[in-house]
C-alpha cells in the first residue's frame, strides 16, 4: 500500500544556540502535492527545507520521508533534491555535466544519461545549451538548469528555495506557471518556499504561512486569503483592514462588533464571547463606498483620497474614531468629490473575518 | 576622462617606479651583462660575446645541475602538494582554532631558512637524533647516511617552502562557496567524491598559486644545498652565487640567471598550460 503522504515532519524544533529558528513544527505534505512555505523573512523556511534535505539535524522531532524516519539517513542518500535559492550550478562544468552529476553519482549507465540529460533539457526547453558553462547562462536559464538537474533523479519529492527570486517580474510570472505545469506533468511532490504571498497563492496546492518558527496557518490558497485564522496571516497575505474590536450584542445569526464607537456586524460564530476583545478583517475590494445611504450602509466616514494604481482605485477614508480605512474600487463612480465629503461604506457581513490573535 | 586617467597614472606611478627600479632595471643589465665580455676577476669589457652562453651549454656541468634543480624542486612542490591540501583543508575547517593554526602556519617566516635548517643538521647527522633513535630501538645497526643526499635536499626545500603551498590553497578552500559542497551531496555523492568532482577542481587556482609560489624559490635556492649537503650537492642557487662570488664570472652568473629564469618561466607556463587546459576561463 502506497501512503498519504510523502513528507512528514513530527514536532520539530530547530536551535542555534539559543535562538529557535523552527519551534515544535507539524506538517504532513501528501503525495503529489505542491506544497508551498511562506512566511517572512528569518522566520524558518529555509531551516525547515534543509532539515527535509539533511543539511540540518532537528534539535527535537522527526522527519519522515515516504514512510521512514530518516534521522539516520545522510543527505546524499535521500532520495530528495533541491533547487538552490543561489542555484549553485557547478561553475568548473557546462550544463550537460551539471545536469548528469546526479545520474553519474548513481552510475547509470553512459546512454542513459545522455537520454535523460536531454529529456531534462527538453522539458525546460533549453536543449540547444549542453555545451555552456552556468557563467554563459542568463539568471533565468541558469534557474532553469538548477530544476532540470534536480528532477533529471526523479526524486520523491523536490525541495524549491525562492527559486524565482533573482528573476524579473516578467520572467517570475512566466516562471511560476511553467513551474506549475512541470509539477503537475511530473507528479513529483514539489515543496516551495517563498516570501512573496502573490506567487504562493498562484501556484501552491495548499499553502503553510510561517511565523518565527511555528506555522500559524495551513490551508487551500482561497482558505489562506478569504479565511485567515490570525491577525498575523491576514496581514502578510493579501492587503486587508483590521479592526481591533469588542464584541457587543449578538442577534439572529449575526454578532455586533464595536469599534471604538462604530459599529459593524459579521456572522456569528461558537467561540465569539459577549465583551470579548477580537480582531476583524475586511478586504479592501469586499467593501463599496457610497454617496448615499443604502440599506447595506455599515459605517459612515469622511473621504480624505483616491489613489489610482491601474486597474483598481484606492479610495481612502477616515472613520469617525479617527482609523483610515481602504476600499478598491474597480470602477471609480465617486466622481468630483472632494476631501472631507461624507461616504458611506458596506460590506457583506459574510466577507469579514473574525480572529482572537 | 582624460583628467581620471592621469589621476589613475599619478596614483599607479610609486608602484609602477618600484617596478622599474627593482624589476625591470635589473633584468636589463643581468641580460646586458651576460652578452659583455668578461675581463677576467670581474671585471666587464662592453663589448658584444656569446661566450658566457656557449660555456653554459657546452659545459654538461650546468646542464645537469639546472635539471637536478628542477626535479629536486619539482619533487619538493609536489609533495609540499600533497602535505599542504590536507592541512589546509583541516584548517580551513577547524571552527574558531582556524586563525591560531594559520598563525601557526607562518610562525616560521620571523626566522630565517638558514636558522632552521640547522636545526635538521641536528636531525639528520650521522650522529644525530633520528639516527641515535632508530639505532636505540633496534631498528638499524649502523647510523644511516641521511645527510648529503637528494633526499635531503628535498626534504630541506619540503621544510622550507611548505607554508607557500598552505597559505594559498588555504585561502581557496576557506573562500569556497559551502553551497556547492551541499549541492553535490544533495545530488547523491559521498563526501569522498564530493572531494574530488568539486573541492578539488573549484580549489584549483589555490593549488596553481601555491605550485608556482613553492616552485619558483625552491628552484633557485642555494641555503638547503649548502647546509643539508654540505654543499657536496650544488643546485643552479649555489653555482651562480659561486660564478658571481668566488669565480667573479659576472658574465656567466649572469647568463645562468637568465637560463634559469626561461626555465622557471617555461616550467610554470607548461604547468598553467597542463591544468588549466580543461576550463581556461574559469582559472583566470
Ligand atoms: N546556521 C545558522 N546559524 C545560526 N542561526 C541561523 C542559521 N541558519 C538560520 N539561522 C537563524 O534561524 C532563523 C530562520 O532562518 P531561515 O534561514 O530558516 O529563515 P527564512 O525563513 O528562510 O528567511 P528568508 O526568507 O530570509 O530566507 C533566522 O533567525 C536565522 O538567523
Ligand atoms: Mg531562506
Amino acid at each position: 500500500m502506497t501512503s498519504e503522504y510523502m513528507v512528514q515532519l513530527k514536532n520539530i524544533t530547530k536551535k542555534f544556540g539559543k535562538d529557535t529558528a523552527v519551534n515544535e513544527l507539524n506538517l504532513d505534505v501528501k503525495v503529489g502535492e505542491f506544497l508551498t512555505l511562506l512566511g517572512p523573512s528569518g522566520c524558518g523556511k529555509t531551516t525547515t527545507l534543509r532539515m527535509i534535505a539533511g543539511f540540518e539535524k532537528p534539535t527535537e522531532g522527526e522527519v519522515w520521508i515516504d514512510e521512514k524516519q530518516v534521522a539516520k539517513i545522510e543527505p546524499y542518500k535521500r532520495e530528495v533534491n533541491t533547487v538552490f535559492q543561489s542555484y549553485s550550478l557547478f561553475p568548473h562544468m557546462n550544463v550537460f555535466e551539471n545536469i548528469a552529476f546526479g545520474l553519474k553519482m548513481k552510475k547509470t549507465g553512459k546512454d542513459e544519461v545522455e537520454e535523460r540529460v536531454r529529456n531534462a533539457l527538453k522539458l525546460v526547453q533549453l536543449e540547444d545549451y549542453v555545451n555552456r558553462k552556468p557563467k554563459q547562462l542568463s539568471g533565468g536559464q541558469q534557474q532553469r538548469i538548477a530544476i532540470a538537474r534536480a528532477i533529471v533523479n526523479n526524486p520523491k519529492v523536490l525541495l524549491l528555495d525562492e527559486p524565482l527570486g533573482a528573476l524579473d517580474l516578467k520572467l517570475r510570472k512566466q516562471m511560476q506557471l511553467e513551474l506549475k505545469h512541470l509539477q503537475q506533468s511530473l507528479g513529483i511532490t514539489f515543496i516551495y518556499v517563498t516570501h512573496d504571498q502573490e506567487e504562493a497563492l498562484t501556484m501552491s496546492d495548499r499553502i503553510v504561512v510561517m511565523n518565527e518558527g511555528k506555522i500559524e496557518q495551513v490551508g487551500l490558497p482561497h482558505e489562506i486569503y478569504e479565511k485567515p485564522v490570525s491577525k498575523f496571516v491576514a496581514d502578510f497575505i493579501g492587503e486587508t483592514n483590521i479592526f481591533e474590536c469588542v464584541v457587543s450584542e449578538f442577534k439572529g445569526d449575526y454578532a455586533y462588533l464595536d469599534i471604538k464607537g462604530v459599529t459593524v456586524v459579521t456572522p456569528k460564530n461558537d467561540t465569539l464571547q459577549l465583551d470579548e476583545s477580537v480582531y476583524m478583517s475586511i478586504r479592501p475590494e469586499k467593501a463599496k463606498v457610497t454617496l448615499t445611504k443604502t440599506q447595506d450602509t455599515l459605517l459612515s466616514g469622511t473621504f480624505k483620497e483616491k489613489i489610482y494604481v491601474g486597474s483598481i482605485t484606492k479610495i481612502i477614508i477616515e472613520l469617525p474614531n479617527g482609523r483610515e480605512m481602504v476600499v478598491n474600487e474597480v470602477e471609480d463612480d465617486l466622481i468630483g468629490i472632494k476631501s472631507g465629503n461624507e461616504v458611506y461604506v458596506s460590506w457583506q457581513p459574510e466577507d469579514s473575518v473574525v480572529f482572537k490573535g | 576622462m582624460i583628467k581620471n586617467i592621469r589621476l589613475a597614472y599619478s596614483m599607479l606611478s610609486p608602484s609602477l617606479l618600484w617596478l622599474l627600479l627593482f624589476l625591470v632595471v635589473p633584468i636589463v643589465m643581468v641580460t646586458v651583462i651576460s652578452f659583455t665580455t668578461s675581463e677576467g676577476y670581474g671585471g666587464i669589457i662592453y663589448e658584444f660575446s656569446t661566450h658566457a652562453y656557449e660555456t653554459a651549454f657546452l659545459s654538461s656541468m650546468y646542464l645537469k645541475v639546472i635539471w637536478n634543480s628542477i626535479v629536486w624542486a619539482f619533487s619538493a612542490t609536489v609533495i609540499c602538494l600533497l602535505l599542504a591540501y590536507p592541512f589546509a583543508y583541516f584548517i580551513a575547517h577547524a571552527g574558531k582554532w582556524k586563525n591560531l593554526l594559520i598563525l601557526l602556519v607562518m610562525i616560521p617566516f620571523w626566522t630565517n631558512l638558514l636558522v632552521r635548517l640547522y636545526a635538521w643538521i641536528i636531525l639528520l647527522n650521522g650522529e644525530g637524533v633520528i639516527n641515535h633513535f632508530l639505532q636505540n630501538i633496534g631498528l638499524i645497526s649502523e647510523p644511516l647516511t641521511l645527510m648529503y643526499t637528494p633526499y635531503a635536499v628535498i626534504l630541506g626545500m619540503v621544510y622550507g617552502f611548505l607554508p607557500f603551498m598552505i597559505l594559498p590553497i588555504y585561502s581557496s578552500i576557506e573562500q569556497l562557496d559551502k553551497t556547492y559542497l551541499e549541492a553535490a551531496e544533495d545530488l547523491g555523492a559521498n563526501p569522498v567524491k564530493t572531494f574530488f568532482t568539486v573541492t578539488i577542481p573549484l580549489t584549483l587556482p589555490g593549488i596553481l598559486a601555491g605550485f608556482i609560489i613553492t616552485f619558483v624559490p625552491a628552484v633557485s635556492v642555494f641555503v638547503v644545498t649548502d647546509l643539508l649537503t654540505g654543499s657536496k650537492l650544488v643546485m643552479v642557487g649555489n653555482v651562480i652565487r659561486d660564478a658571481f662570488l668566488i669565480e667573479m664570472n659576472w658574465q656567466l652568473g649572469s647568463a645562468l640567471s637568465i637560463l634559469l629564469m626561461i626555465l622557471v618561466l617555461l616550467s610554470v607556463f607548461i604547468f598553467m598550460k597542463f591544468t588549466s587546459s580543461k576550463d581556461k576561463k574559469f582559472l583566470i
